[in-house]
């Protein structure tokens, strides 16, 4: 287990523009879940295949 | 509602198209995905592991602050002593123009700081000097105890890497023997003890431990400060070390960050307040003028939709 260990347990560095300060963990985050959104729209449902006949 | 709509009878059975839906499967495979994710990232990443603030480590890392700040709760002039409800009377605390909000809520943990901080925690000590100190701050008036700590304060304001000051003009009374012996208590841990035990048999509460360290001049807000956790450093959204934070707290966070509640005494109920705006809003999205317009400009469901559209069209 110590092998798949990444510490984090260093200060972390922040992205400032402005008024916005942001941390890198947390940018990552937010574009991980806009990434997972824009993913949602755009990926196909999974089609039964049965669900012809249902339309 | 659009005049199209009120026209279907909710009664009436469904007679356009419908696909299949197995809800258990779904909710059984998005379990078992979330499940492998996160046991997934806590093996990689493991978690936050920053030591616990104490007493203690206050005490050993930066004792001048300690003293000047255990002086300031037996004065009365710290910021829980003035902080109001939920704590004292001593101030109105947080309004929202005419309404009292903080005050109307109630002493509800009542805490006297020079009884609970410095005076209780010092009676256990088995010392005839401290205890002949604590004697005298008992039997002296209000005026001469706030006079005795007051004076002592200022003193120490003035020689701020002292830790303790000799009394020259005997104005400092009992003071400068209870902080003394109080950085004592706070350097070997019996301070942490004393005060988490203090209303419960287990060290279960550490409201009293954690209020005294939020008063400190230096150490506990340049130890915040280092980590991005204060409010004006969107500290909300923040976490210790290089995890991602509460990012879901950005908008609530933001309104810290502008004037007018930058600068605000009262930024918590100003935010707060507007929050509560801004989600009764969302709730009556669908009857806000222009708002509800929205999906017609920015049709993101016909994309969700797209086949069920396409077919229409067809």
């Amino acid at each position: 287990m110590k092998l798949l260990f990444i510490d984090l347990n260093h200060p972390a560095h922040y992205i400032n523009m402005g008024v916005l300060s942001i941390s890198l963990g947390n940018l990552i985050m937010i574009l991980s879940v806009v990434a997972l959104f824009v993913l949602a729209l755009a990926l196909p449902f999974p089609m039964h295949d049965d669900e012809e006949s249902h339309k | 509602m659009s005049p199209a709509l009120s026209k279907h009878d909710p009664s009436k059975k469904w007679s356009g198209p419908t696909r299949p839906y197995d809800l258990i499967k779904e909710a059984v495979i998005a379990i078992v995905i979330v499940g492998i994710l996160a046991g997934g990232l806590a093996a990689v990443f493991s978690s936050p592991d920053e030591p616990a603030l104490t007493l203690k480590s206050w005490a050993l890392t930066d004792p001048a602050d300690f003293v000047q700040t255990a002086t300031s709760e037996l004065a009365g002039t710290s910021g829980t002593a003035g902080y109001g409800a939920p704590y004292n009377t001593a101030s109105d605390g947080q309004v929202l123009g005419p309404l009292k909000l903080q005050k109307w809520a109630g002493v509800r943990i009542p805490i006297n700081t020079a009884k609970d901080f410095v005076v209780k925690p010092l009676t256990i000590l088995p010392d005839a000097a401290v205890q002949t100190a604590v004697n005298a701050w008992n039997v002296g008036s209000a005026d001469e105890q706030t006079k005795w700590a007051t004076s002592y304060g200022d003193a120490l304001a003035k020689s701020p890497k002292a830790l303790s000051l000799p009394d020259t003009n005997n104005s400092y009374g009992p003071v400068p023997t209870m902080i003394t012996y109080l950085l004592g208590m706070a350097i070997n841990g019996a301070l942490d003890g004393a005060l988490t035990t203090s209303d419960t048999p287990l060290p279960t509460d550490f409201t009293k431990p954690m209020l005294f360290i939020a008063d400190s001049g230096t150490y506990f807000p340049d130890y915040a400060a280092a980590r991005h956790l204060h409010g004006d450093q969107w500290g909300v959204m923040n976490e210790t070390g290089s995890w991602p934070g509460q990012s879901w707290l950005w908008l609530f966070s933001f309104f810290y960050q502008v004037e007018p509640f930058k600068s605000s005494e009262n930024a918590d109920t100003w935010v707060m307040g507007l929050l509560g705006v801004l989600s009764v809003a969302l709730i009556f999205l669908p009857f806000i003028p222009f708002i509800r317009r929205i999906p017609y400009k920015i049709p993101v469901h016909r994309i969700i939709w797209r086949n069920w559209y396409r077919r229409k069209q067809d």
